[in-house]
């Protein structure tokens, strides 16, 4: 993996990909050159300023390649990723990464990505990788509501998978909750990201049919490269573990889980 | 050719720019964005006698023009930090000092753990901590005129290094445990640690904080560090290690002219870690211009007289 690069990097294209929901691309050679799917990059306007976000914001890489550009999947969630959705194209934000553990994807066993809401952004990435080496992985996509479906179009020309979408009030795709999609049987090896409740729900499967599971946790983060200690998880042995450096992505049997 | 050196702690110091206890870590997790070798040192994690786990999250948060943090001191314990953090520090940095930030529950806490460190190599002194605001007794020495006297002296009494004391700014009076630490034999004082406070997410009614509570520090706290640096100038002749803020060379002068020799950054590390070098350059500039040497700036802020 890459050591972190700190770049103030051009925005190129900012689309609009659902309620409140944008794909932006940046130009960034030297993070697109090494990132891999499961990293992320800290995202921010620098110190000229002290609005929010004056801290910047973890996000996953949502697409890295050959083409310069690192691909961000944003949402407006409170003040600083509101600000952060009225850049345009021409602006410059800071970006430090390439950061944190990347998915080891098994080429043993069929791969089933579980993504619910924002945690859509890493499988971008992934599946479109594994896509280039002629790998199809399996996207599992849940949202709440159909406006916050990131459009099935867009993520088919990212990645040139088509995701099986479900929405918790049946309004777009399939109705019900994403985790309804995973066929044990199969013995996939399960990746997922997204809400908290998600991940415990898979965890929960993953041990009862006993399928390998990684998952990519999110915390209130500080500095991103393990110094503030900010954005720690809790550990299977009970201790505060960095979810910047010794994640963002675990195996689930490394981390604790409510019974 | 700006002259920026300064004989402080009886050591000459190539920059004033530290890195804040914190905020680094133990310094190698900056090695790579960092020139760590052009600025004038780092003050590490914590180290407590015991490992302490630290915590539970959310552990930080923005607010406005800086942030809150509950750590909780986090840190993996002298005879570990002493194994596994120290031997990166005696061969990587030798041109920045380095100084260890040290806590304790108790005096003889404190003592044990200068005491364990005093004979190791790689480091200039000690950052004494008795300023945390997000432990149970974090701040008990800090706030206690006659706790923190007998501390200081104890600590004296264990080491012939350079003992630095880290203030809170939570007390009326910062001008009096200045003068304690100078009293019982302190070399130096960090003025200041993070100001409590606390972050209410009202959708949930919960704090955002896991501890409640927590340190705020960033941009907002500057004019509070600059003062309380000035206050403390005032009242002891000690060398002060202005903190609070700092995001700027401007931000770092003002520290310097109220009275501190020597400033530290924290916060704007997250935010650029480039700002280190940048402070250092811009306060470089600065002496330029003014045709001064650093050290001749220190406490130089003119206070007008009134009628």
């Amino acid at each position: 993996m890459g050591r972190p690069i700190r770049d103030w990097a051009e925005i190129r294209e900012v689309r609009s990909a659902a309620a409140e929901t944008w794909w932006v691309e940046l130009d960034s050679p030297g993070i697109a050159a090494t990132a891999e799917p499961g990293q992320f990059v800290m995202v921010g306007l620098g110190l000229g300023q002290v609005s929010a976000p004056f801290l910047p914001r973890p996000f996953s890489v949502g697409m890295a390649g050959p083409d310069r550009t690192v691909g961000l999947l944003l949402r407006e969630f409170g003040s600083g990723t509101r600000r952060l959705a009225q850049l345009r194209e021409g602006d410059r934000v800071l970006l430090l990464g390439p950061l944190g553990r990347a998915f080891s994807v098994p080429s043993d066993r069929p791969v089933v990505c579980v993504a619910g809401g924002v945690g859509l952004a890493p499988f971008l990435f992934l599946a479109a990788d594994q896509n280039r080496t002629g790998r199809q992985v399996q996207l599992l996509y849940g949202e709440r509501t159909a406006d916050r479906v990131f459009a099935p179009s867009l993520i088919e020309e990212l990645t040139g998978v088509a995701p099986i979408v479900y929405t918790e009030d049946g309004t777009a795709g399939r109705s019900g909750r994403v985790l309804e999609g995973i066929r044990p049987e199969e013995a996939p090896a399960l990746l997922a990201c997204g809400p908290t409740p998600m991940l415990q729900a898979v965890a929960r499967l993953a041990q009862e049919r006993e399928l390998s599971l990684q998952v990519s946790v999110e915390e209130h983060m500080g500095c991103g490269i393990g110094t503030c200690q900010g954005c720690v998880v809790r550990s299977a042995s009970g201790e505060w573990i960095k979810s910047c450096t010794e994640g963002p992505v675990f195996d689930a049997r490394e981390l604790s889980w409510p019974t | 050719m700006a002259d920026l050196t300064q004989s402080v702690f009886g050591v000459e110091w190539q920059s004033p720019v530290l890195l804040a206890s914190g905020t680094c870590g133990y310094g190698e997790e900056y090695a790579d964005l960092i020139p760590l070798a052009e600025i004038g040192g780092i003050v590490t994690k914590a180290v407590s006698l015991e490992p302490r786990p630290g915590n539970p999250p959310h552990r930080v948060s923005e607010t406005p023009g800086g942030m809150i943090n509950a750590i909780g001191l986090q840190n993996v314990g002298l005879a570990a930090f002493i194994r596994e953090k120290l031997p990166w520090l005696a061969e990587n940095l030798s041109r920045a000092r380095v100084l260890i930030n040290v806590v304790g529950h108790s005096a003889s806490d404190f003592e044990a753990v200068v005491a364990g460190l005093d004979g190791e190599e790689g480091f200039l002194g000690y950052e004494i901590n008795v300023s945390c605001p997000n432990v149970k007794d974090g701040t008990l020495f800090g706030t206690d005129p006659s706790a923190l006297a007998d501390l200081v002296s104890t600590l004296r009494r264990v080491t012939s290094r350079p003992l630095i004391v880290k203030l809170t700014p939570n007390v009326p009076d910062i001008g009096l445990y200045a003068r304690i630490c100078e009293d019982n034999g302190a070399d130096g004082l960090s003025a200041i640690n993070t100001f409590p406070g606390m972050l209410i997410d009202v959708e949930q009614r919960r704090p955002v904080i896991g501890n409640v509570s927590g340190g705020i520090s960033g941009p907002a706290i500057l004019p509070m560090g600059v003062y309380l640096t000035w206050r403390a100038r005032r009242s002891t002749g000690l060398p002060i290690i202005g903190i609070g803020g700092i995001r700027s060379a401007e931000d770092a002068l003002q520290y310097v002219l109220a009275g501190a020799s020597l400033v530290q950054i924290g916060t704007a590390l997250f935010v650029d870690p480039e700002v280190a070098v940048e402070v250092h350059r811009g306060v470089a500039a600065y002496c330029a211009r003014a045709e001064s040497a650093l050290r001749d700036l220190v406490g130089g802020v003119m206070i007008p007289e009134r009628e």
